[in-house]
Formats: C-alpha cells, sequence, structure tokens
C-alpha cells in the first residue's frame, strides 16, 4: 500500500503530527479549564464572595481534568512505545 | 490483497473463528438507507434551528414562558437528555467493573449514547439563555460558588471523561478498518493511533480502561446529582429536598438503560445484529430496568409522601397541582410510564421478551421525560401565597428545538454507524479467547477451598 | 452606613395603584401591552395584589403592593452564576443589566418572586422614551430586572447633602412609590436609625417580615392589624 492509497494523500508523517496534536488539543483544553477555574478563585477572593467555597470546588474540579488528559497521553505514549517498529512511520508503507 | 495478509497487523488474526464481517458492513458498504437517514435528519435539525432563529431575533418572548414560570421545556429536556446519558457510561463502567461477561456487545452502544446524549443536554442550557451573545461572561466573571457553574464544570468533566472512555476502547477496532482498508483510510491510521496489538499496547489499553471506568463512576454520578441542585438549592417548594440528588441520579439511569434497550432493540433491527444481542442480553438488561423502576418508585413515593403529611401550605399547593389540578395527566401518565408499565411488562418471563421490553423502555423513557416536566413546571407555576399561580404552554419554538435535540440524538448514532462498528469486536473476540476460561477460573475460586488433609 | 427599608401599612393601602404608576415611571420600565399581560408577561416591579377572604356577601378584600423586599441574605444573589446580581453594602439588591446572561436563575430561586424579565425588546409607545427618567439607565432585551428601591434617588440626595455640608437626613430620601401613595402606607428609610420614621414602624406590634421563616431577612415589611 503506498501513501496516495490514503486518498488525499495524507503520508504518515502528517498523521504521526495530528495524533500528537489531537493529544495536545487535550491538553490545551484541560489546562484552560484549569486557568479558568483558577481565575475564577481569584475573583471570588477579590469579590470576598465565598472563597472558601470556591477553593473547595476547584480542589475536586482541576484534578479530575488532568487525571483524564494524563490517561489519554499514558495511551498515546504506551501505544507508540508498545509497537513493533517505533517510530512515525507505519510498517509496510512505502 | 494477499501480499498483505503476512504483514498484516494482529487484529485480522483469529477473527475467522468469529466472522465479524457484518459488523462492518454499515462502515464497508453504507447504502442509501444512510444518505436518506442522514438527510432526513439534517433537514429536521436544519428546522429546528430556522424556527430557532425568532427567538434570536425577537428574544425569549417567543417562548411560552412566562412570569412565575421562568424555566420551560428547555431546561426539562436538559434535564431529561443528560439524565439519559447515564445510559452508557456508568451503565458501562459498573458492567465492566463487576466483569459481568455479557456487557461484550452493549458497552459501545451505551457510551456512544452518552457521548451524543450529552452534547445535546449540554447545550440546552445555552438555548435557554436570554443573552447567549454573553456566555462569554461565564468565563470571565463566573461564580463557581452558583449551582449553574458546578453543572458547567461537572458535565464538561463527564463529557471529556465519556469521550475518553468511548475513544479508548474503539482504538483496535479503528485499526481493524484501517487493516481492512476502509475509506476515508487517513481517518483510520489517524485514529488508530498506531495500535498494532501487542501485548504491551493491549497491558496499556487495558490499564487505562480500567482506570477511566473507576474515574467515570463518580463523575456521572456528580452530574445529576448536581443538576439536580439547581433545583434542591433553591428555596422553592418542591424543589428544596434533600432527596433530590439520589432521586435524580437513579431516575437518570432508570432512563438511561431504557433508552439503551431502545437503540439497541432499533440497531438490532436495521443492522441485523441478532446474532450478537440475544435474548439473554435484553433479559438481563430488562431485569435491571425492573429494579431501577421499583427503586424509581420508593423514591418517588418518598419524595411525595413527605411533601404529603408535612402538609405545609406551599407544598401542598405544588402537591396538588400535580396530583389532581392540571397536570393531573402528566403526573399520573408518569407514575403509568415509569412504574405501572414496566413493572406489569417485566415482571413475568412470558412478557420479558424483546415486543414487551421495547414497549417498556418507551414508556419509561416516556415517563422519565414528564418526571422532568413535572419537577420543574408545577412549582414555578405555584409560588408562596399571595403570589398568583401561573401557567405553561409550549410554543412552536420549544416543540421544534425538541424534535431537533431527538434529531440530533438518531443523526449522531447514523455517522457513528457509518465509521465506526457498533459493537466492541476487540472484545467479542477477546471474551471468545479468554473469557470462558477466565470465568472458568473465577467460578472456581468462589467454591470453597479442600478441606485440609492434616490436623 | 445606612441600612435602607420600607415599611408599608396594609391596613391604609386602598389599592389605587399610584405605587405602580409611579414606579413604572421613575424607572422607565417597558409597557409589554395587553396581549402579553394575558401571557402572564406583565412588567412590574411593583404589584398591588388583591387578597379576597372569606365568601360574598362577607367579603373582604385587601390589597398588598409586592415588591423585592430587599433581603440581607438573598437567595438570588446566590445562585447568580456571572456574578450579574448583588447586595450592596447599604443592603440593596441589585442588577448589572450589561452582565446578566438571562439565565433567570435568580427569578427561579427567588421566594417573592421580585424580578421581572424582558422577553422582548423593550419598548416604550409614542414619545415615552423621549421623557424617560435620566437617572435611570434603559434595559436591554434578555435581561433580568428588579425594584433597586430608587437607588438613584438614595445617590442624588447623599450628593445634596453632600453639598449642603450635612449629614443625610431621616425624610432626605423616599422612593416613587412611596412619594405617590395618596394614603400614605408606604414609609421609607434608614433602618439602621433607630429614630427614623420606618425604624419605628418596624417596631410596631402590628409589623411583620413576609416569609420570615425562610431566613431571608428580608427589609421590607409590613404593618397589618393581626387578627
Amino acid at each position: 500500500m503506498s501513501a496516495s492509497d490514503s486518498g488525499i494523500g495524507v503520508t504518515p508523517r502528517w498523521i504521526y503530527a495530528l495524533q500528537v496534536a489531537s493529544v495536545g488539543v487535550m491538553w490545551v483544553f484541560v489546562i484552560g479549564i484549569s486557568g479558568w477555574i483558577l481565575h475564577l478563585n481569584r475573583l471570588s477572593h477579590r469579590l470576598q464572595d465565598v472563597p472558601s467555597a470556591t477553593v473547595a470546588i476547584s480542589i475536586v474540579a482541576i484534578p479530575v481534568f488532568l487525571t483524564g488528559a494524563s490517561v489519554l497521553t499514558y495511551v498515546f505514549v504506551g501505544l507508540q512505545r508498545g509497537r513493533r517498529t517505533p517510530g512515525p512511520e507505519p510498517e509496510g508503507e512505502a | 490483497m494477499s501480499d498483505q495478509a503476512q504483514d498484516r497487523d494482529r487484529p485480522t488474526q483469529g477473527l475467522d473463528a468469529v466472522d465479524v464481517s457484518d459488523l462492518l458492513r454499515s462502515v464497508e458498504g453504507p447504502g442509501t438507507g444512510f444518505r436518506v437517514a442522514s438527510t432526513l435528519l439534517i433537514l429536521v435539525i436544519l428546522g429546528g434551528w430556522v424556527i430557532f432563529g425568532r427567538q434570536l431575533l425577537y428574544g425569549l418572548g417567543v417562548t411560552g414562558l412566562n412570569q412565575p414560570v421562568a424555566w420551560g421545556f428547555y431546561i426539562v429536556n436538559f434535564v431529561f437528555f443528560i439524565g439519559i446519558s447515564h445510559a452508557g457510561t456508568l451503565i458501562s463502567a459498573i458492567l465492566r467493573l463487576s466483569n459481568a461477561e455479557w456487557r461484550r456487545p452493549i458497552t459501545r452502544m451505551a457510551e456512544v449514547i452518552t457521548v451524543v446524549v450529552l452534547a445535546i443536554g449540554g447545550f440546552h442550557p445555552v438555548l435557554d439563555l436570554g443573552r447567549p451573545d454573553r456566555m462569554l461572561n461565564i468565563f470571565s466573571a463566573g461564580r463557581l460558588q452558583s449551582p449553574l457553574l458546578w453543572d458547567v464544570s461537572s458535565i464538561t468533566a463527564y463529557f471529556m471523561a465519556s469521550t475518553v472512555y468511548l475513544y479508548i476502547p474503539l482504538i483496535p477496532d479503528i485499526a481493524l478498518l484501517r487493516d481492512r482498508g476502509a475509506k476515508p483510510q487517513w481517518l483510520y491510521k489517524f485514529m488508530a493511533w498506531g495500535w498494532q496489538d501487542t501485548p504491551r499496547q493491549r497491558h496499556v489499553l487495558e490499564r487505562a480502561v480500567s482506570i477511566l471506568m473507576v474515574l467515570v463512576i463518580p463523575i456521572a454520578v456528580s452530574v445529576h446529582t448536581v443538576i439536580s441542585y439547581i433545583f434542591a438549592m433553591t428555596l422553592q417548594p418542591g424543589w428544596h429536598s434533600t432527596i433530590f440528588g439520589p432521586y435524580f441520579v437513579v431516575g437518570a439511569i432508570f432512563s438511561g438503560i431504557a433508552a439503551l434497550l431502545v437503540v439497541m432493540i432499533v440497531l438490532r433491527k436495521i443492522f441485523r445484529l441478532e446474532r450478537y444481542l440475544k435474548e439473554i442480553h435484553f433479559d438481563h438488561l430488562s431485569k435491571l430496568l425492573l429494579i431501577m423502576a421499583l427503586l424509581w418508585f420508593y423514591f418517588t413515593f418518598s419524595e411525595y409522601l413527605t411533601a404529603f403529611f408535612g402538609n405545609e401550605p406551599s407544598e401542598m399547593g405544588v402537591f396538588y397541582y400535580k396530583l389532581t389540578g392540571p397536570y393531573w395527566p402528566w403526573f399520573w401518565g408518569m407514575v403509568a410510564c415509569n412504574f405501572l408499565i414496566p413493572v406489569a411488562i417485566l415482571s413475568f418471563k412470558r412478557t420479558r421478551r424483546v415486543p414487551g421490553i421495547l414497549v417498556a423502555s418507551i414508556a419509561v423513557v416516556i415517563g422519565m421525560w414528564l418526571e422532568r416536566l413535572n419537577i420543574v413546571v408545577p412549582s414555578l407555576a405555584n409560588p408562596r401565597l399571595p403570589y398568583p399561580a401561573g401557567f405553561y404552554v409550549p410554543s412552536l419554538v420549544e416543540w421544534a428545538m425538541f424534535a431537533g435535540g431527538i434529531a440530533t440524538f438518531i443523526l449522531g448514532f447514523v455517522l457513528f454507524a457509518r465509521f465506526f462498528p457498533l459493537i466492541s469486536i476487540w472484545e467479542l473476540k477477546e471474551g471468545r479467547e479468554e473469557a470462558v476460561r477466565e470465568t472458568m477460573k473465577r467460578v472456581e475460586s468462589y467454591l470453597p477451598d479442600p478441606a485440609p488433609r492434616e490436623s | 452606613m445606612a441600612r435602607w427599608g420600607m415599611t408599608i401599612d396594609l391596613d391604609r393601602c386602598t389599592g389605587c395603584g399610584n405605587c405602580m404608576a409611579a414606579c413604572h415611571q421613575e424607572n422607565n420600565l417597558t409597557a409589554v401591552g395587553p396581549e402579553e399581560t394575558r401571557e402572564n408577561r406583565a412588567f412590574h416591579w411593583l404589584r398591588v395584589l388583591r387578597e379576597v377572604d372569606g365568601e360574598a356577601p362577607n367579603q373582604k378584600v385587601t390589597y398588598k403592593p409586592v415588591l423585592c423586599v430587599q433581603c440581607d441574605d438573598p437567595p438570588c444573589v446566590r445562585v447568580c452564576p456571572v456574578h450579574a446580581t448583588y447586595r450592596n453594602e447599604e443592603g440593596i439588591v441589585g442588577q448589572v443589566y450589561s452582565r446578566c446572561i438571562g439565565c433567570r436563575y435568580c427569578m427561579a430561586a427567588c421566594p417573592y418572586n421580585a424580578k421581572v424579565f424582558n422577553w422582548f425588546e423593550p419598548e416604550w409607545p409614542g414619545d415615552l422614551v423621549k421623557k424617560a427618567n435620566p437617572d435611570v439607565s434603559l434595559r436591554p432585551k434578555g435581561v433580568v430586572e428588579k425594584c433597586t428601591f430608587c437607588h438613584h434617588r438614595v445617590v442624588r440626595a447623599r450628593e445634596q447633602a453632600a453639598a449642603d455640608g450635612r449629614e443625610l437626613r431621616d425624610g432626605d430620601v423616599t422612593t416613587a412609590c412611596a412619594e405617590s401613595c395618596p394614603a400614605k402606607a408606604i414609609v421609607f428609610g434608614d433602618l439602621d436609625d433607630p429614630d427614623s420614621r420606618v425604624s419605628r414602624l418596624a417596631r410596631s406590634p402590628r409589623a411583620y417580615r413576609p416569609h420570615a421563616d425562610l431566613g431571608t431577612r428580608p427589609k421590607v415589611i409590613y404593618l397589618a392589624e393581626q387578627e
């Protein structure tokens, strides 16, 4: 099978870049959410609007998001390391 | 294609014993049915949005909402759709965690329900906003102390976790499609993440799934608990109740199982999956549904009896509004759909067959929607004295968006079936290759140890 | 710092509705028209409710002006997702029209039904908009609004007092509804000042606070002969 078989000529290198990017997007999302929650903490502190509740919710929420992204990354890294032929090029490709 | 065989990744090996090509039929040879169905559904959805345009243009006045009844269909459907989402991930996680072997052909569909319905349900509060253009204020000036923000974070977490939980067990099946040369190739290559079914990859995948199923259960429980808190945290009669959290979670799982059964029966018919989804699967799942029906009744009974016995005037206003007032058809319809019909059908082996289960499941889905209606509207329509009571009649816009929501749900399944197998093929294979041995070993380990020979 | 409150003497109220009209004019409330009113979207910050007790001919009819009771512990402020409603340091519960996202959670949470929502773009028939009170902003569609205890009058009175080089006195500020009441049933003032009229009335044995059992600590106090 050659790269041209893949329809619109997406090379394995491109696919690998896309895969890395998808994990990256997940991290951008998770870090964004965490940053947002921290921003709300600062806001509630500044306005003295029940900061304790905000802190309590953040302590629960942020680790959940981080765990989700970590599991996804773990799978991605694990799958790459577990290949029979490591590297971006799937074997058997021209 | 013969030269590929030697170079082929492992997933195709050993599958000859279980011929699964019929599971891939919808992906490899989508018929006109796919095109017709998706076109029709997209038309319904577009129609809904066109009608919804009136609301964007003129404001929320085009809905049936009014002074005391400030929340209506949008919030009802929000709670309803999010409730359905508990089908999936929660049931699939619990079944996986408890090593229920019959789960194998079911989990994938359950997980798809969750992701699709969460996206629909999570969007409903946005439809309900008077100023959707200011939605980003939640990010710049949000208050995490507000139950609405608990929802935002909880639903986001659930959506993230359930998407990952759908995707990770999908990887080996995507790799299978990649190896069979399914089009578009680049999509399957990209999504397969380099899966070659090596022992190490398998180990990674299984560990990730076990972490996720433990993670997903508390998140799923939190989601519907927090949704109930939107209501329970106010002081309003009929809402301010301590059992609302568990009551909503029970209702969510209940409606989720019912929706899952409907989806299974319909897809079984369309894609001829009788070989995989057998009577025994429906029998097991409908027994779960029966248990949830009894549990739902217990919660409802407790909730209404405490209101009735306490006899507080404001509570009684809401109580009688539902039982004998304008909402009596919806209240008693809910009791019939959620309790009488499913219990009558599912209690007897003779009626606990696919047609009966379909009737019971549809009844439960309708009944649980009615329950959400019965929770949201009557409490708002009956404020404390001396404030006058209100009424609520949904408008065309709200009905159109309801239809659009259901169409989006079906479209989600149509699209998923077009690109991915609806039944987890590698898990079926694993069941055939390993689970029989494992289960036997497990059963043996339950048996008493041999008596000690010497004293 | 003052803590603004109001007493409404139900034994004096005749149900004439002057307060509603004055409130509309003072605060630039939109006129929604009969059609919307039939759909339960009448738009008032202050409403006069009619309570009928007993059967004709021995009927007793009482009128009760209801408005935001300016809770000291407001349930609406607790639930707002975006800091759009708040309690200021003088105890007045305000609404930030430019920040409100229109989720209506505060309306659902308010036990007093005090908040109103702009279901459509607000309209002022004829040249009413030209006669709008310049001290009060006009609201856009899709936001929640509520009684402000004529906060703009408080601000203006304080400025006047400062210009005169004196402290704010009882009677310097009054709300539009209190001003317009021909029966003088409504009294506005500082509840923290023990000598103010409103404080003295609030200590009357006839005084009760609406739904005091909810713990919201309302600052609108009704006066009525208890039976």
